[in-house]
Order: structure tokens, then sequence, then C-alpha cells
């Protein structure tokens, strides 16, 4: 199984900031999310076969989801609409977040644009990428 | 998507959850599941006849939902489930849901419906008959 990790500087940062909100958000609420910087937030697992990437983005229109793969990028656009029947003044809480999102996120490595599914489930949106024939690991075997 | 109805009426919509520091409280919260619980973003909003609370809460199983309304208090409850493998990237990590609203008595008792529908949580709270808006016609003379 391949264990190697997508290196990113900012991910211990990141990572230091959703502890920090996390510490305040379990004793209040949490304050309106903007969709500004890394959302939607994303777990990526890797197999022999292929990437699966998940997307932590509950309530977003389903007709304006849209995932596209280019070469090792993949990109996640959506929208989170405002409620139909609710003008501003009506609104007692505001916490959910609002809008257009995109977020583009190199793999590193070749996928097939062809063989990738994507569900959106429990607003949770995940993609399964296939590796490329050239990515996919090959054993070797070790001569003694 | 999840369909359910409770029985008891929702009366305010202030939030107790400040007061309530969520935890592990829930007997549910075992070592094996997500041991911890968060108050899940909400919005809140009223209509003429109702009033919709929508919540964040990503994740949830539909069986796996409680809503409940007693007295003069609105708690909802999400459990997830963890994932089998730790992810090689992690950006997020789901937790079960709790927050507690305590409600007003100008609120329909029997009315409550909840709708669990791609994340997010919806509970609609029907205004008592007494508090809706009537309008009376002004006649001129």
């Amino acid at each position: 199984m391949d264990t190697r990790s997508l290196w990113d500087p900012w991910q211990e940062m990141r990572r230091l900031q959703g502890q920090m909100e996390q510490l305040f958000t379990d004793s209040v609420p949490t304050w309106r999310w903007p969709l500004t910087g890394q959302y939607p937030p994303l777990n990526i697992t890797r197999s022999d076969t292929g990437i699966t990437l998940e997307a932590l983005c509950p309530g977003v229109d389903r007709g304006s989801l849209d995932v596209q793969v280019v070469g090792d990028t993949v990109t996640l656009r959506g929208e989170h609409k405002p409620e139909p029947d609710a003008p501003e003044e009506h609104y007692y809480r505001r916490e959910r977040p609002i809008g257009s999102f995109t977020r583009t996120l190199g793999l590193g490595e070749a996928v097939n644009a062809d063989q990738t599914q994507a569900t959106y489930t429990g607003g949770i949106l995940r993609v399964q990428l296939a590796r490329s024939p050239e990515a996919t690991p090959k054993k070797i075997p070790v001569k003694s | 998507m999840a369909t359910m109805t409770t029985t008891a009426t929702p009366k305010d919509q202030r939030d107790k959850t400040a007061s309530r520091a969520p935890g592990p409280r829930d007997p549910r919260d075992t070592a094996d599941r997500a041991p911890r619980a968060i108050p899940p973003r909400v919005d809140i909003y009223e209509t003429e006849k109702i009033y919709v609370l929508l919540a964040d809460m990503p994740g949830v199983l539909p069986d796996g939902l409680d809503v409940v309304a007693e007295r003069d208090e609105l708690v909802i409850r999400g459990r997830v489930e963890r994932p089998a493998r730790t992810p090689d990237y992690q950006e997020f990590e789901l937790a079960n849901y709790y927050r507690a609203f305590t409600l007003t008595d100008d609120l329909d008792t029997d009315g409550i419906t909840a709708r669990l529908s791609d994340g997010v949580l919806r509970v609609e709270i029907p205004k008592s008959a007494r508090t809706v808006l009537k309008k009376i016609p002004v006649r001129m003379e």
C-alpha cells in the first residue's frame, strides 16, 4: 500500500487552526463559516488502485456540484444556495456557509479521468480516482 | 432521506449550547466511535407560520439522528461512524453532534417535523395559532 502523503507546508498550520477552532466550538456555538480559503475541507486516502477524496460540504445544491479531472489536478465546485423563502431580516441565527466554492488540488500523480466516479451522500462528496496504468505501483520481487 | 415527526412543542429559539458544554455525555459515545460531540452549525429563521432550524450534520446516518422536544427544550443529536481507515491526508474528522435549544410557549406543540437531506437537518416548528400574524382590515368611514 502506498503510504506516501501529500506534502503541504500549510497542513500543520491548518490542523493547528482547526484544533483552535474546535477548542472554542466545543464550548460556544460557531461563527458563520465564510467560503474563503480552503473550503471544503478534504480527506485523502490512497490505495494501490486509486485515490479516494472526501469533501465535507453539507447542503450543496446538487445541480451546482462539478468535479473536473485534468492530468493530476482535481477541481471541485459547488454552491450553497440561500433558502428561497427567507429574507435576510427573518434570520435569528446564521452560522452555515453560503455562496459558491472552488477548490483545486494537485495529486502529484496522473489519474485516469475516464474512470473517475463521484457520489454525494450525507453531505460528503466522495470522488474515487483511478490511478493511470503508469502510476500504478508495481511490486518488485527482491532476489536473495 | 429520512423523515420523522416529533410530538412535543417548541417554544423559543434561544440557544442553550453555551450553557451545556457538549461532550461525550451521550452513552453511545464509546471509544470505538467518534469520541466527542460538537455543536452543529445552524441557521434559524421564521416565516409567517413557522420557525425553521437548519443544522449541518454531515456524515450522520439516518438511523443515528435524534430530534427530541421535551418541555421547554429541543435537543438534536447525530451519530456518525468512524471511517475504517485513517486518511493519509486529513483536514476534517467526523464527530457526533449535540445541540440544545430553549423553546418558548408560543409554538404549536404537536406539529414539529424533521427531515435529513444531504447532511442537513431541517426542523420545522409551527407557531401556535394565537401567535400567527393576523392582519386586521381597517374599514374606512
